[in-house]
C-alpha cells in the first residue's frame, strides 16, 4: 500500500499511572478532528530525539467517539530502543509529533456471540478500546487482566468503568495460578478470544485453545503487523543510469518515484502486476501476491511496490 | 452432471472426523450414516450420531447427553432440527457438526448451526442420496423442490426457469432464472441432470 | 463550477435520462487499451483523475436528484433491494460517518454535518432535508443508517465483513445493479458471489483481489472500474426485473443502436470502515449512450476495438451477443485504425 497519510499531534496531558505507566492525550496539531479511531487500532509515532528518528507503535486506548484526543498508554521498558524512554523523560506537554494513520489488526469480530479478552501486562492498553464499545453497545463480554501483584490497582482502576457491563477479574497471583484452560473450556459456541500481552502469553492462550477444539478464526492475537519495510539497500536502475537508496520504512516504488523516475504501477500493493520490472543483478525477497512461484523463484523480475533485495544491491531494467 | 463453471456451487468431500474438534455431532436425515459417503477409516463411534426415522410413535429421549457413540433417532428432519437449536444453544466451544444428506438437507443444517455462532471452519457436509435441487426463482422468491431438470416451471410465478449453478448457503438453494425473459416463449427443452 | 440537476429525467418508461457536453466529457471512459480482459485494475482512490468522475470520494453529478428519486421508486416496490444483516450495526453508522462527512468535505455549498457531541445536524440542499439526530441510536433517524444515507447518495453500496480471512457480503442497498442480486447473494463469501464471472477465477484475479481487500487499510481506499452495456439508460437491471428489461434486448436496430445502447460503467470504490473493520464497496453506475460517447474521437475508436475484440465468454456473460454486432458496425467507419493513447482520459478540453 501507499505510505499511510500522517497527522500532526500535539502531546495535551501526561499522566502518570504508575510507576513505568504515563497516559498521553494527543490532540491535533492544526484543530478539527482525527479519524475516527477503530477499537483495537494502532498508531506509529515518530520520535525525534536530535538527530535520532524513533518509531513504535501504541495501541489507541481511547474511544472510537472521541474524535478530539486520541490516548495511549506506554510503559517504561528497560530494553527499550529508545521510543518508550524518551516519551517518558523527554517529551512534555505542549510538543508536537506526527503519527500515522490508526491502523487496526487487532478488530473486533461482527458475528461473535460472546468475546473473551485475556490481556498480560500492558497487553491491556488495546483491549481497554475493545471494552468502551463492548460496553458502548452492551454486548457480552469476559475479562481477564494478568498482571505483577503490584500493579493490580492500576489496572483494577482502568477496568472499572466497565465492570457493571461484564465479567472482569483482575489475577495479580501470576500465570501459575490463573486456570486458563477451564475458562476457554466453558465458553459458549461462537465465542472469540482475543490476546494481547507478552508472546508467552498470546501462545499458551492460541495453542489452549486450539487443543481445545477453537477454530483458527476465533483466535485474535494482537500484532503490530509485519513491518513493511526492511534493511536499507540500493537499486541501480540501467536505463535510467541513476541509483536510488531505499530507506527502511520506504518502498522501492517510493524511492524510485522520489528520484522523479516515472515508473508503472498501479495498486502499490503487490497485487496487479502493473509495476513488475525485470531483474538485471542481485537477489529479491518477493513480498507480492502476482508472480508466480516459479516465477519467484527464477529471480528474473521484481514487483516495485511491494518486495525489496534481499542483499544490499539490485539491478533493475528501468 | 454438467458444470457451468459458477465457482458459489459447493464441493462436497468424503465424511472425515476433524481432529482439531473436541466433541462431534454428525446428522442425517436417514436411519443409517451412508457408507458410500464417508472415508476409509471412518469410525461411527468417534461420533453422535443423530438420524431421522420418520416415525410419529417414537418415544422421545433426553437431547443433552453427548457421548461419543450414541446414536440418537428424531421422528422427522424437522423434530431434529428443533432439537438441533435446543442442542447447540447449550453446547461449548470445541464442537464440530457434521452432516450427509441431500443438499437442500445440509445447507438447512448450515443455517442452524450459523445461527448457534458455528462458523465454517466448524461444519463439515457431505453430500450423499439424490442430486435433486431445491431453486429459488429470483423474479417472484418463492421455492421450488425436487427439482431434477435443467429448466423447470417457478411453482410461485409460472416462470420457465433455468436452473443455474449459483448457490445460495443462506437459502440453501440454486438460482433459476426466467429462461424466455428476452424472447418470451422461446424455451428449450428440459434435460433431466439431477436425478 | 455550479451542478445543474436535472430532477425531472427518468431512468424508465420515457428514459429521459441524457449527459450534459460537460456530462460526456467527465464521463469515467473504462477502456484504457484497445484490448479488454479481467485483471486486478485497482488503484489508490486519490482525488485527481483522468477525468472530473474522479474528484470526490462520491462523486455527485448533474443526474444526483433524479437518481435519488429512482432509487425511492425501486425501495417502494422492493423494500429488499436494501438489506443489512444484524452483526453488521456498527458498519451501518460507519457509513453514515464517512458519506456524511465527505460530502459535507466535498460539496460545502450542497451538504453540510455540524456536531454537537453525539447531536448531529444533517442538511442536503439538493433533496431538500435537514435532519437532527443522534449518533449511534437508530430510532432517531427515519429509518436504519445505511439505508437512510445511501438513499442520499449516487450508486449501489455493499458491506463486507472480514472475518477468517474473507470477505462477506453482509449487507446492501443494491437498487442500480448490472445483473446481480442482493437478496440471493447476501451472506457470500468473496469468491461466492464472484462466483458467476467467467475466466477471472482461473487466471488467479479473484485470490490476488481478495489478498490485497484484506490488507485494505483505514484512510487509504482504493477504487477500479468495472463495465457492461444497457438498452435505454435504466438503471434498474436486477435479475428481479429481468423479465421486465430482458426484452429491450431484442428492440435493437440499426437506426437506434447509437441512441438505445449504453455502455453502463461502475467506478467501484472500497473503504476501510473504522469501528466495525467492514469494509464499504461503493458502486456508483454511469451511464452513457453510444451516441453521446461517439463524440469523443479517441473513445468511439476504443470502444470500437475492444467490442470487436471481446472474448466470448465475456460476451455472453455480459448479455451483449443479440446487439454487439451492431453496436461495431455503427462504429467501424469512425475508426480509422490510428494509433489511441494510452489511458481513458477523452484528450478533450470541450465538445
Amino acid at each position: 500500500m501507499t505510505a499511510a497519510p500522517t497527522l500532526s499531534v500535539r502531546i495535551r496531558e501526561i499522566e502518570p499511572l504508575g510507576a513505568s505507566l504515563k497516559r498521553f492525550a494527543l490532540e491535533p496539531a492544526h484543530g478539527g478532528e482525527l479519524p475516527t479511531p477503530a477499537p483495537g487500532a494502532h498508531i506509529l509515532l515518530t520520535l525525534r530525539d536530535g538527530g535520532r528518528v524513533m518509531k513504535n507503535a501504541y495501541s489507541l486506548v481511547s474511544p472510537a467517539a472521541a474524535r478530539d484526543r486520541y490516548e495511549i498508554i506506554v510503559r517504561r521498558v528497560a530494553q527499550s530502543r529508545g521510543g518508550s524512554a524518551f516519551l517518558h523523560q523527554q517529551a512534555r506537554e505542549g510538543d508536537v509529533i506526527d503519527i500515522g494513520y490508526p491502523v487496526n489488526l487487532f478488530p473486533l469480530q461482527a458475528k461473535a456471540r460472546k468475546h473473551l479478552l485475556i490481556g498480560g501486562g500492558i497487553g491491556i492498553t488495546p483491549l481497554l478500546s475493545h471494552l468502551h464499545l463492548l460496553k458502548a453497545r452492551g454486548l457480552k463480554f469476559e475479562m481477564h487482566q494478568l498482571c505483577a501483584p503490584e500493579e493490580a490497582g492500576v489496572f483494577e482502576a482502568l477496568l472499572a468503568p466497565y465492570g457493571e457491563a461484564g465479567e472482569i477479574l483482575v489475577h495479580g497471583t501470576g500465570r501459575a495460578r490463573f486456570d486458563l484452560a477451564g475458562i476457554l473450556a466453558r465458553q459458549p459456541l461462537g465465542t472469540h478470544v482475543y490476546t494481547c500481552g507478552p508472546r508467552t502469553l498470546m501462545e499458551a492462550v492460541a495453542t489452549t485453545a486450539s487443543a481445545l477444539g477453537w477454530p483458527a478464526g476465533k483466535i485474535h492475537k494482537e500484532s503490530f503487523g509485519e513491518n513493511s519495510g526492511g534493511l536499507p539497500f540500493k537499486a541501480m536502475l540501467a536505463r535510467s543510469g541513476i541509483e536510488v537508496e531505499v530507506g527502511e520504512t520506504q518502498s522501492l516504488l517510493e524511492a524510485v518515484e522520489a528520484a522523479g523516475i516515472d515508473a508503472p504501477c498501479l495498486c502499490r500493493g503487490g497485487a496487479c502486476g502493473e509495476c513488475k520490472v525485470s531483474v538485471l543483478e542481485g537477489e529479491v525477497e518477493h513480498r507480492d501476491d502476482f508472480l508466480s512461484a516459479e516465477e519467484k523463484a527464477s529471480q528474473g523480475a521484481i514487483m516495485l511496490c511491494v518486495s525489496r533485495a534481499r542483499g544490499a544491491r539490485l539491478v533493475l531494467d528501468l | 452432471m454438467t458444470d457451468q463453471g459458477i465457482k458459489s456451487r459447493p464441493r462436497y468431500q468424503p465424511l472425515e472426523i476433524d481432529p482439531a474438534g473436541r466433541h462431534h455431532l454428525l446428522v442425517v436425515p436417514s436411519e443409517d450414516v451412508p457408507s458410500d459417503a464417508v472415508a476409509e477409516g471412518f469410525a461411527p463411534s468417534a461420533f453422535e450420531v443423530w438420524t431421522v426415522v420418520r416415525k410419529s410413535a417414537l418415544p422421545p429421549s433426553a437431547i443433552t447427553e453427548e457421548a461419543a457413540g450414541t446414536v440418537r433417532a428424531f421422528r422427522s428432519p424437522a423434530h431434529l432440527f428443533s432439537a438441533l437449536e435446543e442442542r447447540l444453544a447449550r453446547e461449548t466451544m470445541g464442537l464440530r457438526l457434521y452432516a450427509v444428506g441431500p443438499e437442500d438437507f445440509l445447507w438447512d443444517v448450515y443455517g442452524v448451526g450459523e445461527k448457534a455462532g458455528l462458523s465454517p471452519q466448524e461444519m463439515r457436509f457431505t453430500h450423499s442420496g439424490t442430486k435433486a435441487r431445491r431453486i429459488f426463482c429470483v423474479h417472484c422468491r418463492a421455492v421450488t423442490e425436487k427439482v431434477t431438470t435443467s429448466i423447470v416451471t417457478c411453482s410461485g410465478c409460472g416462470a420457465s426457469l433455468f436452473v443455474r449453478d449459483h448457490f445460495s448457503r443462506r437459502l440453501s438453494a440454486f438460482m433459476g432464472v426466467q429462461v424466455d425473459a428476452e424472447a418470451p416463449g422461446d424455451v428449450p427443452a428440459a434435460e433431466e441432470l439431477y436425478a | 463550477m455550479t451542478l445543474q440537476f436535472k430532477p425531472d429525467e427518468t431512468f424508465r418508461k420515457d428514459f429521459t435520462y441524457r449527459n450534459s457536453d460537460a456530462g460526456i466529457l467527465r464521463f469515467p471512459f473504462p477502456f484504457p487499451e484497445d484490448e479488454y480482459m479481467y485483471s486486478v485494475n485497482i488503484e489508490p482512490h486519490v482525488r485527481g483523475g483522468p477525468t472530473a468522475a474522479f474528484q470526490a470520494a462520491f462523486d455527485v453529478d448533474e443526474h444526483y436528484v433524479a437518481e435519488c428519486r429512482e432509487r425511492a421508486l425501486v425501495l417502494a416496490e422492493d423494500p429488499k433491494r436494501c438489506q443489512v444483516l444484524p452483526h453488521m450495526e456498527l458498519a451501518q453508522w460507519d457509513t453514515l460517518e464517512l458519506i456524511m462527512e465527505s460530502l459535507a468535505a466535498d460539496y460545502p455549498d450542497l451538504f453540510s454535518l455540524s456536531k454537537d457531541g453525539d447531536l448531529w445536524t444533517w442538511v442536503n440542499k439538493p433533496l431538500s432535508i435537514q435532519q437532527t439526530f443522534t449518533f449511534g441510536k437508530a430510532d432517531t433517524l427515519p429509518c436504519p443508517p445505511f439505508e437512510y444515507i445511501t438513499r442520499q447518495a449516487q450508486g449501489d453500496f455493499t458491506l463486507q465483513d472480514q472475518r477468517e480471512d474473507n470477505l462477506y457480503v453482509d449487507g446492501g442497498m443494491v437498487t442500480t445493479q448490472a445483473d446481480w442480486s442482493l437478496e440471493f447473494d447476501i451472506g457470500m463469501s468473496f469468491h461466492e458471489w464472484h462466483g458467476p464471472v467467467p475466466l477471472a477465477h482461473e487466471k488467479g484475479v479473484f485470490d490476488r483481489a481478495l489478498k490485497y481487500l484484506l490488507r485494505l487499510q483505514y484512510g487509504q481506499p482504493v477504487r477500479r472500474l468495472n463495465w457492461t452495456m444497457t438498452i435505454n439508460p435504466r438503471l434498474d437491471t436486477s435479475p428481479e426485473n429481468y423479465p421486465v428489461w430482458g426484452p429491450d434486448r431484442t428492440t435493437i436496430t440499426p437506426e437506434n443502436v447509437a441512441e438505445k445502447v449504453h455502455l453502463r460503467v461502475e467506478l467501484q470504490t472500497l473503504f476501510r470502515l473504522p469501528r466495525s473493520n467492514a469494509i464499504l464497496f461503493g458502486i456508483r453506475c454511469y451511464l452513457a449512450s453510444v451516441a453521446e460517447l461517439s463524440r469523443v474521437p479517441k473513445w468511439r475508436k476504443r470502444l470500437h476495438r475492444v467490442l470487436r475484440d471481446l472474448h466470448p465468454a465475456i460476451q455472453e456473460y455480459k448479455g451483449l451477443p443479440r446487439y454487439r454486432q451492431m453496436v461495431i458496425d455503427t462504429l467501424a467507419p469512425f475508426d480509422d485504425g490510428a494509433p489511441l493513447s494510452k489511458g481513458i482520459q477523452s484528450d478533450l478540453t470541450a465538445l
